[in-house]
């Protein structure tokens, strides 16, 4: 696919607690195994994009750790993976936009020989294929193309995400925040198709209109003169920018039928191995309804969890409807209920930790208590 | 760094026909071990952790698969300039037409060209069919140290076992002065684990010599080993201590896989510090239903389980559907246990689907069974 991949940033409403203080969320772990990240740079390596450029909004130390392009299975010669962001200094965090990123960087992307440009954001978890909508894009000559979902729950879920509002033949009519009022809803994805020159011409444009555009902000005022048309995503979809966001899509994920509309043996979700060998259940280690990586000792009880990889759950430990992030510990006889446990954190000496569903508890990365 | 003092030689050309169906169309040290391990991946990563930077890989029995899996040097991090891991099948050479090779010692004779262009001081000869954590450095030191022309590793056996095995007869200082390939009436317990640091020069002189004897097998334990021993040359016994297993047969690969179950498992991968690579697998992380029950096991990503798994060892990408069965087995790449069906002491090869309510067990007192697509088929068809 001829086209330049754009990995673009969330805006400034998403903060999933405590996990976001030291890195960007799209580097989070996700289901013991992946960083958020993986999921929209396989489905542009899946598709065939061999160009990708990453924009970070800050702390991209984790991000450049974890990318590079033996990982994703680009080529060695004629691929490439870009991490970029903002070198200057930026006072305000408002000012730190997407927009900001592509035209300090807009170097890259003119340089780049592609007719298209797809953007994908990073803090979004489904997979789809892109030579589909670049196909519909053609057929239908549209300006751009924007990827939506059909929420049945738009109450509860993608709250602070943009709903689409349609006009004739899905052509989109206008863009409005999800404030959760309605239950059905078409939920914008944030990521659209077009040609390379528009994308340009916009982000110039966002410049002059407002300093603190963001893209779909400029998607959002061209819908008079651009042919804006939706393309749906079906399948399993979830933005993360919210804890709730991100402990609700982990949770549904443990249902082996829910996960299999996200993966596909045919579209590997690419990530960094660890080398960590299998997990080893002991005597009186046990586990249910849980999703389990690597390398995990589990002498204790596992419950409707999500285990990251190397994780040690000793004897008598219970876990129970909790998100253990990778190389976490859980010692003897500490009960833990509707917890996020962030990587390296050692639960020893409080024995009993219960948040709920609405408000998990969030141990820090690193801590020891 | 480019560390070439030393050159790894790995004999990978064995068929393993003990491992029968298993063997059928790949080579031993490409049979799945452990989960998600190949086996040659411990020779292999123990290089990588011993810094050695060049290892050759001599292929002979059905390699398409080793070839291409080994050549991927990057994934045990044995890919620095300079180094690599360089897979090494007969050829056609000008003096001798196509051959095959004759031996473990031809092997590397006929790739004597080959360890003169990486320059070697020492070869490493090691066997691609042992499962085993070795750091190679420091039995090169202690070569180095005792100024010995060869050094072997070896290791204690019980002394009622030790008629099974090649035995080195050693002097108080570990010099070997007797080798006795499976003795009746062993004098000693020490085995050798057919892993061998040359003082590259010595070697190349006795190897060529070999090539010219007609009468020789051109094996290593059998005819370069006493030649150095007759000659007089300083041969030294390197004792190791850990785990170590030739999976050789059903049984023994079995065993090996359930040592690994075991609360005092020498074999410990779960070490950060001599990690064992293997291939970059793209599989979701495993999958345990609500109504699962997962007791003592060893399970690795891709697999989902629904049913029922007990002191067994599921590989890459297997599942268990609801209610089946699995005890006491090793479960291999891809294979499937259908609802209801039950698996007790079998090793279940990759990509066989045990069919709903098919039950296949093997007794206490017989031996491992080895489940293949073709045994079901046939079970089944008897059943008609």
């Amino acid at each position: 696919m001829k086209a330049l991949g754009i990995i673009s940033f969330e805006n400034n409403n998403c903060y999933v607690s405590g996990i976001t203080d030291t890195r960007p969320i799209n580097s989070v772990s996700f289901l013991g195994r992946y960083r958020i990240i993986d999921f929209m740079i396989s489905n542009f390596t899946n598709s065939g994009i061999s160009n990708i450029d990453v924009f970070i909004k800050s702390k991209p130390r984790s991000v450049i750790q974890h990318i590079n392009r033996t990982n994703y299975n680009i080529n060695s010669k004629k691929g490439n993976i870009l991490i970029l962001y903002g070198e200057q200094e930026i006072t305000n965090k408002i000012y730190n936009t997407d927009i900001a990123s592509y035209n300090a960087n807009m170097q890259f992307i003119e340089e780049a020989n592609v007719p298209y440009v797809v953007i994908g954001p990073s803090h979004f978890i489904y997979t789809i294929d892109y030579n589909k909508v670049l196909e519909t894009h053609r057929a239908n000559n549209n300006d751009i193309t924007l990827i939506y979902h059909n929420s049945e729950n738009a109450k509860e879920e993608f709250i602070g995400c943009d709903t689409i509002e349609f006009g004739k033949n899905q052509r989109v009519k206008n863009i409005v925040d999800n404030h959760g009022k309605y239950k059905n809803r078409a939920i914008s994805l944030e990521s659209y198709i077009m040609s390379k020159s528009l994308f340009i011409d916009l982000c110039k444009k966002a410049n002059e209109v407002s300093s603190i555009f963001w893209f779909k902000d400029i998607i959002k005022d061209s819908l008079d003169e651009l042919n804006v048309y939706g393309y749906q995503h079906k399948g399993f979809c979830a933005c993360i920018n919210s804890i709730n966001a991100y402990y609700n899509a982990s949770m549904e994920l443990r249902n082996y039928e829910n996960a299999k509309t996200l993966f596909n043996k045919k579209w590997p979700i690419h990530t960094m191995t660890n080398d960590s060998c299998p997990t080893l259940y002991k005597n009186e280690g046990s586990a249910v309804g849980s999703i389990i990586g690597n390398g995990c000792i589990i002498e204790g009880q596992v419950i409707n969890s999500i285990i990251g990889r190397n994780v040690v759950v000793k004897k008598g430990a219970i876990v129970k409807n909790s998100i253990i992030l990778p190389s976490a510990l859980i010692n003897k006889n500490c009960y833990l209920e509707n917890v996020i446990v962030d990587r390296y954190a050692v639960v020893t000496h409080v024995k009993q930790l219960k948040g709920s569903k609405e408000n998990p508890i969030y141990v820090k990365r690193g801590d020891r208590i | 760094m480019k560390t070439n003092k030393m050159i790894a030689m790995i004999l990978a050309g064995g068929r393993g026909s003990r491992l029968y169906d298993l063997t059928k169309n790949i080579a031993k040290p490409a049979v799945h071990f452990g989960g998600k391990y190949r086996i040659i991946d411990f020779p292999l990563s123990n290089c990588a952790n011993s810094d050695i930077s060049t290892v050759g890989i001599l292929v002979q029995y059905e390699s398409i698969l080793l070839n291409s899996y080994a050549s991927r040097d990057h994934h045990w991090g044995l890919d620095i300039k300079g180094g690599g891991v360089y897979v090494l099948p007969p050829r056609e050479k000008d003096a001798t037409g196509l051959g095959v090779y004759r031996g473990t010692a031809d092997a590397i004779t006929q790739n004597i060209d080959f360890l003169d262009q990486e320059d070697a001081d020492y070869v490493l000869i090691l066997s691609g069919d042992h499962i085993y954590k070795m750091n190679y450095d420091k039995m090169l030191k202690e070569h180095i140290k005792n100024n010995a022309d060869a050094t072997i590793a070896v290791f204690e056996v019980p002394m009622d076992e030790a008629s099974r095995f090649g035995i080195m007869n050693v002097d108080d200082n570990d010099q070997i002065i007797e080798f006795e390939e499976k003795p009746k009436n062993p004098k000693s317990n020490l085995a050798s684990m057919g892993i061998y640091i040359f003082s590259y020069k010595t070697l190349k002189k006795y190897l060529k010599e070999d090539e010219k004897n007609n009468n020789s097998d051109h094996d290593f334990g059998k005819d370069i080993i006493p030649a150095y021993l007759n000659n007089g040359l300083k041969l030294m016994a390197y004792r190791f201590e850990g785990y170590w297993k030739d999976v050789g047969t059903i049984d023994s690969l079995w065993e090996a896989n359930m040592d690994l179950l075991s609360d005092n498992n020498k074999l410990d991968l779960f070490d950060n510090e001599w990690k064992i690579y293997t291939e970059d697998i793209v599989s979701l992380p495993q999958f345990i239903s609500d109504d699962a029950k997962v007791k003592k096991s060893y399970i690795t990503q891709g697999c989902v389980v629904f049913g029922n798994v007990t002191s067994s060892v599921l590989f890459t990408d297997v599942e268990v559907k609801q209610d089946a069965t699995v005890k006491d087995s090793v479960i291999m790449n891809g294979s499937i246990v259908e609802e209801n069906a039950v698996v007790e002491r079998c090793i279940v090869a990759e990509n066989v689907t045990i069919p709903r309510n098919f039950k296949i067990i093997a007794k206490e007192n017989e031996g491992i069974l080895l489940v293949t697509q073709k045994l079901i088929n046939e079970r089944l068809g008897n059943k008609k």
